[in-house]
């Protein structure tokens, strides 16, 4: 590694090391930049360079902004919001690299250093502490969130909303995201707060604990079920540690790091007596095992959260790997494959949830085109970068199979933008995780009525 | 797009974005900054501006302001090019090719495609691969680079010891002068044309005289069979042994490229490994294709060859899906350098075939001379060395050290007879050493050239030949006062 690291002369006391100029603490690693020999074989799989052409928004071309600032050439500036907050962090580039860069890594550490030295103002600020600091670490908030959406379902006042068209008064993409959005349940996390140990069916082979997630367990409570269904049915009792929280990604995308660290402590912590972390949205999954990188200048907790991360397991890799029961009931449905960033780029799983889904007998899989490219949702990407997302969405939407029935995939904020594409284009396909594919199989065996 | 509104008072800057619109140029530092080099990142300078036009109408206006207004500026594709050529030298007005990126046109029953610049070289093939078709110059940048840029490089590739180069599958093109006149070149597909061969003068041109916006391809229908090779050799001298012997033997394979140890080192190191053995001197990876027929006699043939020059150990590939890592750790190779270094230049001489164990060890030798590591990923049946130096440039006078042991090595290569570039372009990197291939009254002949469609010299300056000798200078100016 070639950069110098030198002291700020003349600081304060508590003086921080500065790297060009990168001046806060929490400096990027500038070994991530120097394995970058500007090749360009990261272009193409950048969905951004794709829809702009543009090579600050291209991976090589942002990994040579960060160097720059890294080398002095470049400073902290306003402008340079533009280019690091636009990419998606869907690491392609990191798939697509001949030399693993980590560009998605890096792009998270500078927009740390970004966020510090151009500070958010005015209602995005506003709206970014309300809801990342105010709502999504904080479960008996997201409760009443949820409650909320609930309500505003329940209540007719959602049949009102849309048919009066007071939805209109919304940006265009916000009045979108709620035309999607899936029917609130009970959270799992309220609902076995009393029962924080669910026995495996059969024989316990082994206990796991499952991350419920901050959104998942609102929107998604079902897939939850389904999770904790599918791992008890393979002989895995299952716990809801109580003390999770948000796994802090969303924090991490947008720069807020020391909210991420402070979240991956509490995380660290709660699941410090338990083997397995189970987690069903591949966001969450690979900002767990990348909890490493919060702490690289702080080796007591970096050694914590190397131990913490050994632990953290897609639900579908951890099921195909502890050999799952082969479901016999059939489905018979056509369905396709995307593939979530954060699970195959992020976390390199892209064999075992296929395998998962075509061990269900009456599955046929239909092969969709680049699966591995990003739909825009990225996190709350499409609500920040809505104009781009969406660009990004019908660039994907071009490549689902029209004769399928079911798109499945492992990430909930995937879900909500496929739902969104599909309903877009006026196509009928429905949305479904991974595992809630084995949870009805599982489900027809025991001859129960499932309706896809 | 984004709207981006222009917050500059610069007139050109103004006048150009009324030209391509406001989201189609870039000119704030934060922006320009990824414009400041291509592949080859020895050399930076920033450009005035980056400017994105989405038509030939809309080049061709940004052409003839630029003109109007002396803006120096040059076309740029994907930006992969490894020396230079895409270089701002002079603060250029960079045009930017990669929104003319559509497929016009395929014409499977005369077996050509028309496509914008910005089209994806491997995106062609993709596109009429599943009706028994591909477009051949492979180069291994091939996931990214642009058609418009290896019209400009005249680009090679692994499979261009039987196919040929980019020249050989360039049916028409339609150029934008650096006037800001549209013309159209060939174009109907009519082999040999009378007249000059515009064809060829325009292709490899490095972009100095006009810039491609329509470029007509010719198309091959997939061979019928294909197999592929890899051999591992403790000695570099049998794998070049090996190599001249296959080509004297009659055998005319697809690809015959080679690794040396330095370079299996990098691409075992990175993100394609294929578990190459870490001990061989060097690899060869032998492709033939054609009609089945024959396909097996060749391969036994190759075989044999190997083995009677020591072969440790060869294999034919089993699948297409080994045949495809074999060639993803391959071409990914470049790249790869990163693995183990943080600089990497790389060199494109040619040599005579028979000459290749002598002109290895004389890179062996400069390595050695300079200190520095140099790994050789490259297309050995047709004499195409590719020497990675690899280097530091946060080491004070490694960049230096590295561009003269680069130039050495290309020294080497003229001294048995060969060229400095075979395939990369001289862009910026080579132009001084287009003097050891050519004397001043030949580079001067060349440069006239230019300047019948490059009279300001405004597109592309300083690149391809050298800075004019005194006394060149003097011809020139009493020819151009003529």
């Amino acid at each position: 590694m070639s950069t110098v690291t030198s002291e700020r002369t003349g600081s304060p006391a508590c003086a921080t090391a500065s790297l060009g100029n990168y001046r806060f603490a929490d400096l990027p690693d500038p070994s991530k930049w120097a394995d970058c020999v500007h090749c360009g074989m990261c272009l193409e799989s950048c969905p951004t360079y794709e829809q702009t052409g543009e090579e600050q928004h291209s991976p090589r071309g942002r990994v040579h902004l960060m160097k720059s600032v890294g080398e002095g050439k470049l400073d902290l500036t306003p402008d340079l919001l533009d280019p690091i907050f636009t990419c998606l962090d869907c690491r392609a580039c990191t798939t697509a690299c001949p030399a693993d860069v980590d560009v998605g890594g890096l792009i998270e550490q500078v927009r740390g250093q970004l966020r510090q030295a151009v500070p958010l103002t005015g209602w995005k600020a506003l709206v970014n502490d309300f809801f990342l600091k105010g709502i999504f670490p904080h479960p008996s908030r997201l409760d009443w969130l949820g409650r909320l959406l609930k309500l505003y379902q329940q209540s007719g006042l959602q049949t009102v909303a849309r048919k009066t068209g007071m939805l209109r008064v919304m940006p265009d993409h916000l009045a979108e995201m709620e035309a999607i959005l899936p029917k609130v349940g009970t959270p799992v996390r309220k609902k076995y707060r009393n029962e924080p140990l669910i026995k495996a069916k059969g024989e316990t082979k082994r206990t796991v604990a499952i991350l419920t997630g901050c959104i998942m367990d609102v929107m998604f409570s079902d897939i939850n079920e389904a999770t904790i269904r599918v791992l008890t049915r393979n002989g895995n009792d299952v716990v809801i540690v109580s003390d999770q929280t948000c796994c802090g990604a969303l924090h991490v995308h947008a720069g807020d790091r020391e909210t991420g660290r402070k979240l991956a402590k509490q995380n660290i912590e709660a699941f410090q007596g338990v083997d397995h972390v189970i987690v069903n949205a591949a966001g969450c999954g690979a900002m767990l095992k990348e909890y490493p990188e919060l702490f690289r200048h702080d080796p007591e907790w970096h050694e914590k959260a190397e131990q913490f991360a050994a632990k953290v397991e897609d639900v579908s890799k951890f099921l195909y790997d502890t050999g799952f029961k082969v479901p016999k009931a059939e489905l018979n449905v056509r369905l396709t494959y995307h593939d979530a960033c954060h699970l195959a780029h992020g976390q390199g799983i892209r064999k075992e949830p296929r395998a998962v889904i075509e061990s269900i007998p009456g599955v046929e899989m239909v092969a969709m085109p680049n699966a591995d490219r990003c739909c825009g949702s990225a996190g709350i990407y499409n609500l920040t970068h809505p104009d781009m997302a969406q660009a990004v969405l019908e660039s994907k939407m071009q490549n689902v199979p029209q004769d399928v029935e079911l798109i499945s995939m492992g990430n909930p904020g995937c879900m909500l933008q496929m739902a969104l594409g599909v309903m877009k284009h006026g196509r009928n396909q429905k949305i479904v995780h991974t595992v809630q594919l084995l949870d009805w199989a599982y489900q027809k065996e025991e001859g129960k009525d499932v309706r896809i | 797009m984004r709207k981006r509104p222009i917050a500059t008072n610069d007139p050109h800057i103004r006048a150009l974005a009324r030209i391509v619109g406001e989201e189609a140029i870039l000119y704030r530092k934060e922006d320009l900054i990824a414009y400041d080099c291509d592949g080859f990142t020895v050399h930076r300078h920033l450009p005035k501006a980056v400017v994105f036009p989405n038509s030939t109408e809309e080049v061709a206006a940004v052409v003839k302001y630029c003109h109007e207004h002396e803006l120096p500026f040059l076309a740029r594709g994907a930006g992969t090019g490894l020396s230079g050529g895409a270089i701002p030298l002079n603060g250029e007005v960079i045009i930017s090719l990669t929104r003319m990126k559509r497929l016009l046109h395929v014409d499977l029953e005369n077996r050509r495609a028309v496509v914008e610049p910005g089209f994806v070289n491997l995106k062609l093939t993709n596109s009429v691969a599943h009706r028994g078709y591909y477009y051949a110059p492979d180069p291994s940048s091939q996931y990214c680079c642009t058609i418009g840029g290896n019209v400009a490089e005249n680009a090679g590739g692994a499979h261009c010891l039987k196919y040929g180069v980019t020249t050989n599958h360039i049916l028409g093109l339609e150029i934008v002068l650096p006037d800001g006149e549209v013309i159209e070149i060939g174009g109907n597909g009519v082999p040999d044309p009378p007249g000059y061969d515009l064809l060829g003068l325009l292709t490899g041109s490095e972009g100095t005289l006009g810039i491609v916006t329509k470029i007509t391809v010719r198309l091959l229908k997939n061979p019928e069979a294909k197999q592929t090779v890899l051999a591992y050799f403790d000695e570099v001298e049998d794998a070049s042994q090996t190599v001249s012997d296959i080509i004297s033997a009659g055998i005319v394979p697809a690809a015959l490229e080679m690794m040396d140890q330095t370079a299996i080192e990098a691409v075992e190191a990175a993100a394609f490994p294929v578990g190459h053995p870490k001990d061989i001197a060097a690899l060869l990876l032998i492709e033939v294709d054609g009609i089945s027929a024959g396909i097996g006699e060749q391969i036994d043939d190759i075989l044999t060859i190997c083995r009677r020059h020591h072969v440790r150990e060869v294999k034919v590939a089993e699948s297409e899906e080994e045949r495809a890592r074999w060639w993803a750790n391959r071409k990914t190779g470049f790249g790869a350098m990163g693995a183990i270094s943080p600089d990497y230049l790389v060199q494109d001489g040619v040599i005579p075939r028979s000459r290749l164990p002598e002109v290895l060890r004389e890179i062996a030798n400069i390595s050695r001379k300079y200190g520095l590591r140099i790994a050789n990923i490259f297309h050995a049946g047709d004499g195409n060395l590719h020497p990675l130096v690899l280097f530091d440039a946060s080491q004070p006078g490694e960049t230096e050290r590295a561009l003269a042991a680069g130039s050495e090595c290309l020294k080497a290569c003229a001294a048995v007879g060969g060229s400095i570039t075979g395939e990369h372009g001289v862009g910026l990197e080579k132009k001084e050493e287009m003097r050891f291939i050519f004397s001043d009254e030949e580079i001067l002949a060349q440069t006239a050239i230019r300047d019948v469609f490059n009279p300001k010299n405004l597109l592309n300056a300083g690149k391809l030949f050298p800075t004019p000798g005194r006394c060149v200078e003097t011809k020139q100016v009493s020819s151009t006062v003529k």
